[in-house]
């Protein structure tokens, strides 16, 4: 490295600066996102009464308004409306941490082998994709969630069920046109191995699409998850779930409006801050934009 | 109080802040623009907001469910409970007496009353009826055990022999089991599956219209011209029962106008439409109505008996109904205050440290950890928010409550599943009495039952069962042994063989539109509109 490429490379400082303003949007849900995602996992520190965030109820505590004691008072059974929200967070982010590996997981591989392979491989591949891609994928988590007993593994297993098709369309298609570049040749002449040239060569260079993908994912993930929850096939009692406390909280909208409002509010940002970070990582990593 | 984490962090209060900046949830209204609800007029309409599915069985002589808040609009008793004075008044009987110290009833019936199938209903009709009801032995059937022969002397003129004395007039007033109808309504048909395409043969008001199954109006009546009461003056000519499990959407139904009468809200919701005096009207009415936890004594863990004491003393009664805000009383004994055998000494015990030493004798704890699976019928908050309170309980004493919302149906059919692996552990549902007796908890619940029906304890006592036996005829004979023979048994089944929770019994809130005219709560016949007794446009 030369010392005049150093002299001219802006500092840390200044990249970062100069992508907010690029794209404040993206800036605003990123730091939103970081706060939602420390706050849940230090929700055991973080929450005025940890245990109301697990299983304690206080009965005779029950609908206190927002206050000194409680900052955002408490739900039907007497419980810190703060401190479930934040154990709430862990849950839904949990979900859509572990539904968006499973989803990336199967539909990157199943996309690698059927771009790459090509042929009836990817023809297998690609129509079993297309029927499940058929179904609104919220009404197939639904009919999943409904065979299933209602839990948060169900919810993860009947949303991930629903969401790798996209995954595998979007590197099928990244995955053939690369199967097609010299640098793949080369390595094919070369004698190396199928299964070598997709993981060393094609999945590589698949992957920042994919990245962009699951960060717009992620908010609509965490609404499916809430949806289901709130349908009564996800998360359950005592389990501290967004969707869970909206559904437990919506009779007491126009009386006792703080049960469901914050875990409202939790929902709408975190699905906010997710889509617009997606679309600005969207922007930024897209070459064209780039070139420019 | 209870204790403060020690870091209130300023990070948590920055992210409160900013999630507080963003737009309230909300919620929409189904059928948005399908205004049904009339207040007054010719062919003005009462639309009736349930929470629960209406129908599960269109058979009158074997529906046992919540149907009945369209079954009492169409079908007709020989008599009918007053609850506001305590007396049995005339229905499709215009008078009645007993002699032979109450073996022999005689009931003389209205003249001129016709089955909406044409036919005019008479004593061998009103025979024919309660003999087919009588023979099925589905649902409440066991209301008639006491009848030994019916005659039919004339026309209008009902004669029961009984095998033992018993109160007739009052088991005819029951809600279920005891309407009269057209048993040859079916022609050649079978009679059973007519009925169970949402035809009906019954003399009362209204005539079934419409039955859609999981449709939200599920069930429409329309006005039966021929109806003896006649329709002089201003009468709702049509019924529909709309289903609405969410009380937030019942209550804006209300307050748009499109629905006349929310069969329950909850109590906030209740405290708002007290408040709102000038569109709505309220009423608050004690009931015979309680809700009950029947623990599973024939398969599962709960067969032990130490773990059904223990359940019974994780429940706390007094915090539940702090919760409930006034919308149920507390329940002592399984029998509701206003009834024979009421007791008023056989309330739970809320005992934590108890309940661990039994869970400790029965064998669990760390090393052996224990799941229970409850289910409760969906869209009662109420039920959900014991479900909750339960769930936390029993995580205090190590034990995993798996509590499971379902549609009644679905409920009750895991409940009678053939298969006895298939049924949970704990069952909550809510009972109330066929007719202003406490015999319909016993015999139903806690009176062996192979296949079960309403016995979702599963219990099979055979001293037990012959306790119950004996209840109808130390009623009729000896009240005062009754009393306390139905104490004793309630005793048994509470304290010492421990099967049930009972959990509160019920107030009936309703709300209903300020144009409602002439409605009171009858709370021996359930959540029950009679429409034909209301005046449209108030």
């Amino acid at each position: 490295m030369s010392l005049a490429t150093v002299a001219v490379r802006p500092s840390r400082l200044g990249r970062v600066s100069r992508l907010v303003r690029a794209d404040l949007l993206a800036a605003v849900g990123a730091v939103l996102l970081v706060l939602i995602v420390l706050a849940s996992l230090a929700a055991p520190w973080l929450a005025p009464f940890p245990q109301d965030g697990t299983t304690a109820t206080h009965a005779t505590q029950s609908l206190l308004p927002p206050g000194g004691g409680h900052l955002m008072g408490t739900d039907q059974v007497g419980r810190d409306v703060l401190s479930r929200l934040l154990y709430g967070g862990r849950t839904s982010l949990f979900i859509a941490a572990v539904v968006l590996l499973l989803a990336a997981a199967v539909g990157v591989a199943l996309g690698v082998i059927a771009g790459y392979a090509g042929g009836v491989v990817r023809d297998v591949i690609m129509r079993v994709t297309d029927v499940f891609l058929a179904f609104p994928a919220l009404l197939l988590s639904l009919a999943l969630a409904v065979v299933l007993q209602p839990s948060v593994r169900t919810a993860i297993l009947a949303i991930a069920a629903t969401w790798w098709p996209w995954y595998t369309r979007l590197t099928a298609s990244i995955a053939s046109s690369i199967r097609s570049r010299g640098y793949v040749d080369a390595a094919r002449c070369l004698g190396v191995s199928p299964a070598r040239v997709m993981l060393r060569h094609v999945l590589p260079n698949s992957l920042t699409p994919v990245l962009v993908q699951l960060s717009l994912d992620a908010g609509g993930v965490i609404l499916t998850a809430a949806a289901l929850s709130y349908l009564g096939l996800g998360a359950q009692e005592p389990t501290s779930e967004w969707g869970l406390m909206v559904e437990q909280g919506q009779a007491l909208f126009t009386t006792d409006w703080w049960v469901v409002t914050f875990p409202g509010l939790a929902i709408l940002v975190t699905a906010f801050a997710f889509n617009v970070l997606g679309e600005g990582l969207r922007a930024a990593l897209d070459p064209r934009r780039n070139a420019r | 109080m209870r204790p403060l984490s020690p870091i209130p962090s300023v990070l948590a209060s920055a992210a409160v802040a900013v999630l507080a900046l963003s737009a309230c949830s909300g919620g929409t209204v189904r059928g948005a623009g399908d205004s049904t609800a009339s207040n007054g007029g010719a062919g003005s309409t009462f639309v009736y907001a349930a929470n629960l599915d209406v129908v599960t069985d269109w058979d009158p002589a074997t529906s046992y469910s919540n149907e009945i808040i369209a079954m009492e609009n169409v079908y007709e008793s020989l008599t009918k409970y007053d609850s506001a004075t305590q007396k049995v008044e005339p229905r499709l009987a215009t008078s009645w007496s007993s002699a032979d110290d109450g073996k022999t009833w005689t009931f003389t019936l209205r003249s001129g009353v016709k089955f909406h199938s044409g036919r005019t209903m008479d004593a061998t009709a009103a025979k024919e009826a309660i003999e087919r009801t009588i023979s099925l032995k589905g649902g409440p059937a066991y209301i008639w055990d006491s009848v030994a022969t019916i005659d039919t002397p004339k026309p209008t003129s009902l004669v029961f022999h009984l095998k033992y004395a018993a109160p007739l007039d009052l088991i005819s007033s029951s809600a279920y089991a005891a309407y009269i109808y057209d048993t040859k309504a079916a022609g050649s048909e079978d009679l059973t599956k007519w009925f169970g395409t949402g035809k009906d043969a019954g003399t009362g008001p209204y005539r079934i219209a419409q039955w859609a199954k999981g449709q939200e109006t599920e069930v429409k009546l329309r006005a039966s011209s021929d109806y003896w009461g006649g329709w002089k003056g201003k009468h709702y000519t049509d019924l529909e029962f709309r289903v609405t499990p969410q009380l937030t959407t019942a209550w804006q139904l209300l307050q748009r106008g499109d629905v006349n009468f929310v069969e329950r809200l909850n109590p906030q919701l209740f405290a708002q439409a007290e408040k709102n005096k000038q569109g709505l009207q309220t009423s608050s009415t004690p009931s015979f109505q309680n809700l009950l936890a029947l623990f599973n004594t024939a398969q599962g863990p709960m067969s032990d008996l130490r773990l059904r004491k223990a359940v019974q003393r994780v429940i706390d009664s007094k915090g539940l109904l702090s919760a409930l805000k006034g919308a149920d009383t507390a329940a002592t004994g399984l029998v509701p205050e206003g009834l024979l055998g009421h007791a008023t000494d056989l309330g739970l015990t809320h005992d934590v440290a108890a309940a661990k030493t039994l869970l400790q004798q029965a064998g669990y704890g760390p090393g052996k950890p224990l799941t229970l699976e409850m289910t409760y019928a969906q869209g009662d908050d109420d039920q959900q928010l014991f479900a909750t309170l339960l769930t936390s309980a029993l995580d205090e004493v190590g034990v995993k409550l798996h509590a499971q919302p379902l549609q009644w149906n679905a409920q009750w059919e895991r409940g009678k599943s053939a298969d006895p692996a298939k049924r949970q552990d704990i069952f909550v549902m809510y009972w109330y009495p066929d007719y202003a007796d406490p015999y319909s908890w016993l015999i139903n619940i806690f009176h062996s039952a192979n296949p079960p029906s309403f016995n979702l304890t599963y219990l099979s006592d055979k001293s037990v069962d012959a306790r119950i036996d004996a209840l109808p005829q130390l009623t009729a004979n000896d009240r005062p042994q009754a009393e306390k023979a139905y104490v004793d048994v309630q005793r048994e089944l509470i304290e010492k063989q421990a099967v049930v929770a009972p959990l509160y019994v019920q107030r009936y809130q309703r709300a209903y539109s300020a144009n409602v005219g002439g409605y009171t709560d009858n709370p021996a016949y359930p959540n029950v509109v009679f429409a034909h007794d209301l005046t449209p446009g108030g």
